[in-house]
């Protein structure tokens, strides 16, 4: 049983779903809903980047994108006001809708799983070495620029939100 | 061995989420929705460039190289615009962009 086709199948999976939820941040008027939205489609552009074969930038795509640049997001989503708060309960009571996602899942999954056999062994690393002979390499000099760009961004980040009024210390 | 997915389909997914981005940078008031739209933006390119990287540079990866920096300046780009809405909302109370007519506090 081979899985030729699933690559097409996948990569039409994540294409509506990348501009279906990337609709959605842009339309959904709730904006925890559109930071959740945002999430989504850099999960699903993480997908994408395993379907091209570059396995290391998907990994960096959900540390940094999924993990860090989302919690950001919803962090400045709750440190300003929003309209409504009537939404607080959204991820609560949907156990049909989880036992069905989860079917829906794991039935292909199972069977993909299944399939594997014994072939030949893969370079090792990936696409890991030559991404890091060319970041280190090449452009090793950019690299040190970018350090000392986060570190900027980061001393900016606290001058410009420390409070000046003495009575809050 | 050719591809099964063209490099076309990539790169019409990435132009169609740079488009939703665009429009939502252009049509959105909420400062920090327009910051979402951003990375929506900045994500589109990082998949036109591995796209491009994997399918006509596939020895040295200098596509994904520019998409690691791009990484790092939206880090940066989004812990610095928040820090600007969050200030800017301290000192007058509004989050729609086009309430705030001056960054002086």
């Amino acid at each position: 049983m081979t899985f030729d086709f699933l690559e097409m199948v996948l990569f039409a999976i994540l294409a509506i779903a990348i501009v279906g939820a990337g609709a959605a941040v842009v339309l959904v008027g709730r904006i925890t809903s559109a930071a959740l939205f945002m999430a989504f489609t850099f999960l699903c552009m993480a997908g994408m980047f395993l379907l091209l074969g570059a396995e290391t930038i998907a990994a960096f795509q959900v540390l940094i994108y999924v993990g860090a640049i989302t919690v950001l997001i919803l962090y400045g989503v709750m440190f300003t006001p929003q309209g409504s708060r009537d939404y607080g309960l959204f991820f609560q009571k949907q156990t049909p809708w989880a036992i069905v996602f989860v079917a829906f899942l794991a039935v292909p999954v199972m069977v993909f799983a299944s399939s594997f056999q014994d072939g030949r062994p893969l370079p090792r690393g990936g696409d890991l070495v030559p991404l890091a002979t060319s970041l280190f390499g090449d452009f090793a000099y950019p690299f040190e620029v970018a350090s000392v760009l986060l570190l900027a961004a980061l001393v900016g980040a606290i001058v410009l939100v420390k409070r000046d009024d003495e009575e809050i210390r | 061995m050719t591809p099964a997915v063209p490099l076309g389909a990539f790169i019409a997914v990435s132009a169609a989420l740079f488009f939703i981005g665009c429009a939502g940078v252009l049509t959105r008031r909420n400062a920090v929705v327009i910051l979402m739209c951003v990375e929506l933006m900045l994500n589109a390119a990082n998949l036109a460039l591995v796209a491009f990287s994997r399918r006509y540079g596939a020895t040295d990866e200098r596509g994904s190289v520019f998409v690691v920096f791009v990484f790092v300046v939206a880090a940066a780009e989004v812990a610095v615009g928040l820090a600007i809405v969050l200030s800017a909302y301290r000192t007058r109370p509004v989050v729609n962009v086009d309430e705030a007519r001056a960054m002086k506090g």
